[in-house]
């Protein structure tokens, strides 16, 4: 850990209020080694976003110092936007990869050094240039990249290591990976890990954020914590326990996640009324290729139907395709008996089903508006042509209180809360607001320990005490595993399964899902 | 020395009215300066300036662009661009012209009373507006055509088609040789003639004068009540008033819940048209009373200048009446300034612009602070 000892970034006093008044970080000191992966964790809306977004240069502090390593020496810097970062080798990696998929990698790559404006050659020259770099760091880290290989052809771990080598192309000091390696298939997830060694081995400094504590304990040196704005603690990974960690992330609630025992319910009774039916469906992608190729499965009244899948495997088109909103090329989608095929959305929704989209904040929701306005829409409680209100707000408030969304209030716009209490809004309201069934694509994304056990909680409860039908993809394996009454795996289009999670090893599962 | 622009933690107070009134007073400045370069005393214009926001012909343009100004706000707020309100507003005439002069003509006998083709009037000339509107957002929704020059040359199909009428099948009898329609029958008009009075005091002088102006416009007023009430109603109360909203941040969340969001956006442009055929309709019968060849050269550009209203208003419904007086009294100072022999009719479109490229400038400063850094 951080041989040589010297600070590559330290933040001092660092606050920054919202708009809304939420204070997002308060007096936050922090200093991050050269040589060190330093995981930082907190509860939603605890400020860790925030944090490596002020590093970032996307959010600017309300006061506070930030200081970065230049030759040997803290220096002051302001940092205004991410360009001013990456020149002092700071780069953000999102767990959604930030590149544009028509574009190949080596274009990604040259974009991004030519709006640095580095010292060199014209942007054609430098692609070939900076193809012979992604090659020869494919070769040190053990990436299997074209560097002409346009991005939407590649797949979702694929796209993440575009972004790392993106980093290294630029000589990142400091990598700032947000929830990166949540989505990973273990597998890959492991290769991830020897990298990120690597590159703190070569003096790079990482700060991970997570809400996977296991990731953090197995890859961290050092664990800082964050809660309401504020750094609790910062310490050495091999002297604190994971308990301890979730004591400190979520106090008394923690205890929760020690009592979570949601799991597929062994005593239900499963009814055989087909909610969801799928037959041979093919669906094609935005670009026109066929992702799902021939997919059939079921899903019956009180039962959960995972699809476990590396993301970009066709799940978020199947999903779709099942709610209206993606028309197939053939197959047929029956919801409670009635052919829905390429009917829409509008008939689907009205057999009481909802939808929690891939996209969240593209399809999920509208960011400049309410908790109260986005609640009312899938609601839709009306007298006629007027709203009724006090109905609304009551299921808003509910909604706010049991699912502990950080807002100020009904009335307070989605864009003043925190990403996590975001999706949160997103999220109860299409678990609360069906009456048939529920299609969720990474229900739990975002969402710390305690918020995502609560979440995976009240879809079992609607599934088992109200016989809705819940249809869930996840990139999350354990999540998958943990909650589904049958499991399906997706991979490069086709649909494998039905399988039992009981008798299924992990293994087998995971095999499938790279294979 | 470094400027830094910064998100607002708490948005500016009253801060549509502060840059309303920002861009009024900047506006200002900038005209004078222009036309003080090329000789023209700053204070005579000033003073011409300062007279039109209290004349009382200011009574009916803010009163015209009030009613337009709620109209184009609806489909503003779905970021619809309705610039086809000068378009509607014309087209929605014919009706009333048909009806009054042609079906119901009182000298050939009407066969019902003159308060049902008043109504009758207002009515269709409504849903021919409407109609009109839909049809842009028809071609937006469903062929993904830009609004925006689709309205604008819609606008000239209208001129076009009503010229064509007043040239031909609607040409009227006792114009004098003009070429233009008959006047509306006395019966269907719709001013209220308070009588000429002789009163020394100069501030009653005023106030009676102002009064006149209402009464003669009384249904105006009445029209931009009720439109104010309505757009207040569609978006507290109704459950389009919230799509609309939503439709003009992130119409896919719209389409995720399944709402048909071009269904929505033609009916939305339907009813936006429809308010701006309420005015125009009660244009004709209150102030018009014929149509005239020509239309484009002698309109007095509502159908544009209402953008302006619902711009400057922030698409805030309770500015509009302000934005509409401010709009009214620069459209008015073009005219006083030009009676003071200060320029000629370009110095409105000066003034108006001026005014609006200061409010472009200063409208972010609602959500965002600027600061500076040494």
């Amino acid at each position: 850990m951080h041989p040589d000892g010297s600070v590559a970034v330290s933040v001092r006093g660092l606050r920054k209020i919202f708009p809304g008044g939420v204070t997002a970080l308060d007096d936050v000191s922090l200093d991050v080694y050269s040589g060190e992966i330093l995981a930082l964790l907190g509860e939603n809306g605890s400020g860790k976003s925030t944090l490596v977004k002020v590093l970032y240069g996307v959010y600017i502090p309300d006061s506070g110092e930030v200081m970065v390593n230049i030759s040997g020496r803290l220096t002051r810097v302001h940092i205004r936007e991410p360009i001013e970062a990456m020149r002092y080798g700071i780069v953000l990696v999102s767990q959604v990869p930030q590149l544009i998929d028509k574009l190949s990698v080596a274009e990604n790559l040259a974009l991004t050094l030519s709006s640095l404006k580095l010292k060199g050659s014209t942007p054609l020259s430098r692609i070939s240039r900076i193809s012979s770099v992604i090659e020869r760091e494919c070769e040190r880290l053990g990436f299997k990249i074209d560097p002409n290989e346009k991005v939407y052809n590649l797949t979702y771990t694929q796209k993440q290591q575009v972004e790392l080598l993106r980093a290294l192309a630029i000589n990142a000091r400091v990598l700032l990976l947000d929830e990166v390696l949540t989505y990973l298939p273990t597998r890959e997830k492991r290769k991830f890990y020897d990298i990120l060694l690597k590159l703190r081995d070569e003096g790079r400094s990482i700060v991970l954020i997570t809400h996977k504590l296991p990731e953090a304990f197995e890859v961290s040196d050092r664990i800082a914590v964050m809660r309401n704005g504020k750094i609790l603690g910062v310490v050495n990974t091999k002297e604190i326990t994971l308990q301890e960690v979730r004591s400190m992330m979520f106090g008394a609630a923690a205890k929760l996640l020690a009592n979570d025992k949601t799991t597929r319910g062994k005593a239900r009774k499963a009814s055989e009324g087909e909610e969801i039916v799928v037959e041979g469906l093919y669906v094609k992608d935005d670009y026109g290729r066929d992702v799902v190729n021939g997919a059939n499965l079921v899903v019956r009244r009180g039962e959960i139907v995972g699809v476990a899948g590396v993301a970009g495997n066709g799940q978020r088109e199947l999903l779709e395709a099942v709610v209206g909103l993606r028309k197939p090329e053939r197959g047929t989608v029956r919801i409670a008996g009635l052919d829905v095929t390429k009917k829409g959305a509008k008939l689907v929704r009205s057999l009481g089903v909802s939808f929690i989209p891939d996209r969240p904040l593209e399809y999920g929701c509208s960011i400049d508006h309410s908790v109260l306005d986005n609640v009312a829409v899938p609601f839709s409680l009306t007298n006629g042509l007027l709203l009724k209100w006090d109905p609304i707000r009551e299921v808003a408030e509910k909604i706010v209180s049991e699912y502990q969304v950080v807002a100020p209030g009904v009335e307070a716009s989605l864009k003043s809360l925190s990403g996590g209490n975001v999706m949160k809004v997103i999220v109860s309201k299409e678990i609360e607001s069906a009456s048939r069934a529920i299609v969720a694509y990474n229900p739990t994304r975002a969402l710390d320990e305690v918020a995502a056990a609560y979440v995976r909680q009240r879809i079992r409860d609607r599934a088992e005490k109200d016989q809705l039908a819940v249809l869930m993809a996840s990139e999350d394996l354990d999540e998958v595993l943990r909650i589904s009454d049958v499991v399906y795996v997706a991979n490069s289009g086709r649909l494998y399964g039905p399988l039992d999670p009981e008798s299924t090893p992990r293994e087998e599962v995971e095999k499938l899902m790279v294979m | 020395m470094k400027m830094v622009v910064l998100r607002r933690k708490k948005e500016l107070k009253y801060g549509a009215l502060v840059v309303s009134g920002l861009s009024l007073l900047l506006g200002l400045l900038i005209y004078v300066a222009i036309i003080g370069f090329f000789g023209v005393n700053p204070l005579d214009a000033l003073t011409s300036i300062a007279r039109a926001f209290v004349t009382p012909t200011v009574v009916k343009d803010l009163l015209v662009l009030s009613m337009l100004g709620y109209a184009l706000l609806i489909a503003f707020k779905a970021s619809l661009w309705n610039i086809g309100g000068e378009g509607q507003f014309y087209i929605s005439m014919l009706p009333g012209i048909v009806f009054t002069l042609y079906l119901f003509n009182p000298e050939q006998g009407a066969a019902i009373p003159p308060f049902a083709v008043v109504l009758l009037s207002v009515i269709g000339g409504s849903l021919l507006a409407a109609a009109w509107a839909a049809l842009a957002g028809t071609i937006k929704a469903y062929l993904q055509i830009d609004e925006v020059p689709v309205t604008v040359i819609m606008n000239y199909v209208v001129y076009y088609l009503l010229n064509f009428l007043v040239w031909g099948p609607l040409k009227g009898k006792r114009t004098f040789g003009y070429l233009r329609t008959d006047e509306i029958p006395g019966v269907y008009r719709l001013n209220v003639r308070l009588p000429m009075l002789y009163i020394s005091d100069p501030a009653l002088s005023f106030l009676y004068s102002i009064a006149r102006q209402v009464a003669y416009y009384s249904s105006f007023l009445m029209g931009a009540f009720l439109a104010a009430v309505f757009v207040w109603w569609v978006f507290r109360f109704t459950k389009l008033g919230l799509y609309v909203r939503i439709m003009g941040s992130n119409p896919n969340y719209l389409r995720a819940t399944g709402v048909n969001t071009r269904a929505l956006a033609v009916a939305t442009m339907a009813l936006s048209g429809a308010m701006v055929g309420l005015a125009g309709s009660l244009y004709l019968l209150t102030e018009l009373g014929r149509l005239p060849y020509e239309l484009e050269r002698q309109t007095a550009g509502y159908g544009y200048l209402a953008v302006l209203v619902a711009w400057l208003s922030l698409l805030d419904y309770r500015l509009v009446p302000l934005s509409a007086y401010i709009v009214s009294a620069l459209r008015n100072a073009g005219t006083t300034i030009q009676v003071a022999g200060l320029g000629g009719v370009e110095q409105t479109l000066i003034l108006i612009g001026s005014v609006l490229l200061v409010y472009s400038l200063t409208r972010f400063l609602i959500e965002y602070e600027v600061k500076v850094e040494w």
